[in-house]
């Protein structure tokens, strides 16, 4: 890799989101889970129920995602200072 | 007067309500420098949250999600849902990259995709590729949208072209003035009269129809009948062994293009904060659970009496099928302003797309090859004539492909804007990849994913092309997207070029990015507000 990162703290906070988003995507991708009419749901079936049930699934997983990254950058913001070659804007 | 009538005057009081909004956006949260193409193209950078989440949403729910997804699941069934896990699994893609191409944009002042393939690669030619891509892959994009109203209209009686030349001709007019504004504007009324539809469609239509279960029966009794023109069954309400790889590499891989579209990186890019691009990713999925509903629109459709004759005698046209549905189902009034959300879901995305791919046109090609010199006020002026030039491309692509199912114009966009993904995505984390290998790699995936999705005929028309988005892949017996096939090509491609030519030690070229730009989070760039009070029409 060309890139290294400045060491960082969160490593385990990152390891937990990956976690979660690949759970959304191999649930979702892998279709031998889902492919069945059987059981139904509210006439619903499974392969239907099953899928749209994983739309709020993943806004909760994503929400949850987006604020342990909020944690984790809040954490490394000092690290990351003196790296910004003053290109923030003077605001 | 008659049914269509109400329905028809309905349309056209939105339409003209929408157009007053388009040309007024101009002026809303104005900038002093109007033609600046960060103001005309990315809506000067600071939209907040709620304004990303208008805009990414439509970006992404367009004519596709109201015409083509349903029409497919009408036409065959479970297959046609696979656009559910596709923007399911499109936003942990989005968590994951695209902050870091805000970050780094923001730094270097990107625009577009390919300005930033420029930048960290130093080349010229990689950077053209990119911005060619997108320009040609956004055009079947448009044409799905142009496919989307043509099909309101027909059930609305509405005869010959003119309506959709008076419909592209507004939208051309302002987005000519108001830019990125008039579509993010726009997109207010535009969901809410979406969501108004959806919730009413999903609890009046399966009541009116004997409930969710009879649905699903009925239509699982209509795709098992035999398709005259292939001697198979239509479909049904679960996938066959051959369409199980279909079904998740058509998810995985448009949802890989979907951000590497020149629209998408726009409504990523206009965004003021980096946090607020993953926070949309936590609420976007609201937009998905609609999809899913609106795709079951085409079991009603089946489901619903009256429907599938009305398809049938208009030569088999599954776009029909939705609007027909609501003609059949719902009051008239209540038709016009459901076809009113179908319509002005189609212009928004259309006018975000042509911005888009104008902005590639002009800062990649124009200002590169053509006039370095361009002042920002000329580079607008391009932009403008050129959303034009964009949209009458599209317009070819709607009389020359095959419109069984509209949905394969979006697919065949995905096939070629994918072969974008190894120079931006893999570029936004690497710089292992030499760029003429990702060069000869794009080349070589772009002409194989063209020529495969041109000898795929359209079912049971042996010899026609374009049919299909799907194909064979030899050696490994499954029916995959092409566009994911040709992807794997451009990866293997660029990666044994790049182990060759890093053995000759060829010149890697400049990158004029830093680690540290991947994460910068400046502060959006904020401006004074103009009060009401002193709005001014042209330069202050």
């Amino acid at each position: 890799m060309a890139q290294h990162r400045a060491p960082r703290k969160h490593t385990g906070t990152w390891i937990v989101i990956a976690v979660l988003l690949t759970a959304a995507v191999i649930s979702t991708l892998w279709v031998p889970i889902y492919n069945h009419l059987t059981p139904a749901l509210g006439g619903f079936p499974f392969f239907y129920w099953y899928q749209l049930m994983w739309v709020p699934v993943v806004a909760i997983l994503a929400a949850i995602a987006y604020l342990l990254s909020r944690l984790a950058q809040r954490g490394q913001a000092a690290n990351d200072q003196p790296l910004d070659n003053g290109r923030r804007e003077a605001n | 007067m008659s049914g269509n009538a109400v329905a028809l005057t309905i349309v056209i009081i939105m339409f003209a309500i929408v157009t007053l909004v388009g040309f007024a956006a101009a002026r809303w949260r104005q900038a002093e420098d109007r033609l600046h193409l960060n103001e005309w193209g990315l809506g000067g950078r600071g939209f907040g949250i709620v304004i990303t989440w208008f805009l990414l949403g439509g970006d992404i729910y367009t004519a596709y999600t109201f015409i083509a997804v349903p029409a497919l699941v009408y036409g065959v069934g479970a297959v046609g849902f696979f656009a559910v896990p596709y923007t399911i699994i499109v936003f942990p893609i989005v968590f994951v990259f695209a902050p870091r191409l805000w970050s780094v944009s923001r730094v270097h002042g990107y625009v577009t995709p390919a300005d930033f393939v420029r930048g960290r690669y130093g080349s010229h030619g990689l950077a053209l590729a990119v911005a060619v891509t997108g320009i040609l892959a956004t055009m079947p994009y448009i044409a799905l949208q142009l496919v989307g109203i043509q099909a309101v209209l027909t059930v609305l009686g509405v005869r010959g072209d003119w309506p959709l030349i008076i419909a592209f001709v507004v939208l051309a007019g302002y987005t000519w003035v108001s830019g990125l504004r008039a579509p993010a504007l726009i997109a207010f009324i535009k969901d809410t009269l979406i969501y108004m539809m959806i919730i009413v469609a999903i609890f009046y239509i399966p009541a009116k129809l004997g409930g969710w279960s009879h649905i699903f029966s009925t239509a699982g009794a209509h795709l098992a009948q035999i398709n005259p023109k292939t001697g198979k069954p239509f479909g049904s309400l679960t996938l066959g062994p051959t369409a199980v790889w279909a079904y998740s590499s058509l998810a995985l891989g448009s949802a890989l293009a979907l951000f590497m579209y020149p629209h998408a990186v726009t409504g990523v890019l206009a965004s003021r904060r980096r946090y607020a691009i993953r926070f949309n990713t936590a609420i976007l999925p609201a937009y998905t659970l609609m999809l899913g509903f609106v795709a079951l629109l085409g079991y009603m459709a089946l489901a619903a009496p009256g429907v599938p004759q009305a398809v049938k005698a208009h030569g088999a046209n599954a776009q029909l099928a939705v609007p027909f549905l609501f003609q059949k189902m719902f009051p008239p009034w209540f038709a016009g302003i459901a076809y009113s959300a179908i319509i002005i879901g189609a212009l928004v995305p259309a006018a975000i797309m042509s911005i888009a791919a104008a902005n590639l046109f002009t800062r990649n090609i124009y200002k590169e090859y053509f006039y370095p010199d361009a002042t920002p006020a000329q580079q607008t002026r391009v932009a403008q004539g050129v959303s034009l030039v964009v949209k009458l491309g599209a317009l070819i692509f709607v009389l020359a492909l095959s419109k069984t199912f509209s949905i394969n114009l979006q697919l065949l966009g995905g096939i070629w804007i994918l072969q974008t993904f190894p120079a931006i995505v893999i570029g936004l984390y690497t710089r292992w990849f030499h760029h003429w290998a990702l060069l000869a790699g794009w080349a070589v995936a772009m002409a194989y994913g063209t020529i495969v999705a041109y000898s795929t005929p359209a079912p049971g028309v042996p010899g026609s092309h374009f049919g299909g988005s799907t194909a064979n892949v030899p050696g490994f017996n499954h029916t995959v997207y092409i566009a994911l096939t040709a992807l794997v090509i451009n990866l293997v491609v660029a990666a044994v070029l790049t182990a060759v030519f890093r053995l000759a030690k060829l010149s890697a070229g400049v990158d004029e990015t830093l680690p540290s730009h991947y994460h910068a989070d400046p502060p959006g760039l904020r401006r004074p507000r103009v009060p009401i009070t002193r709005m001014t029409v042209g330069k202050p």
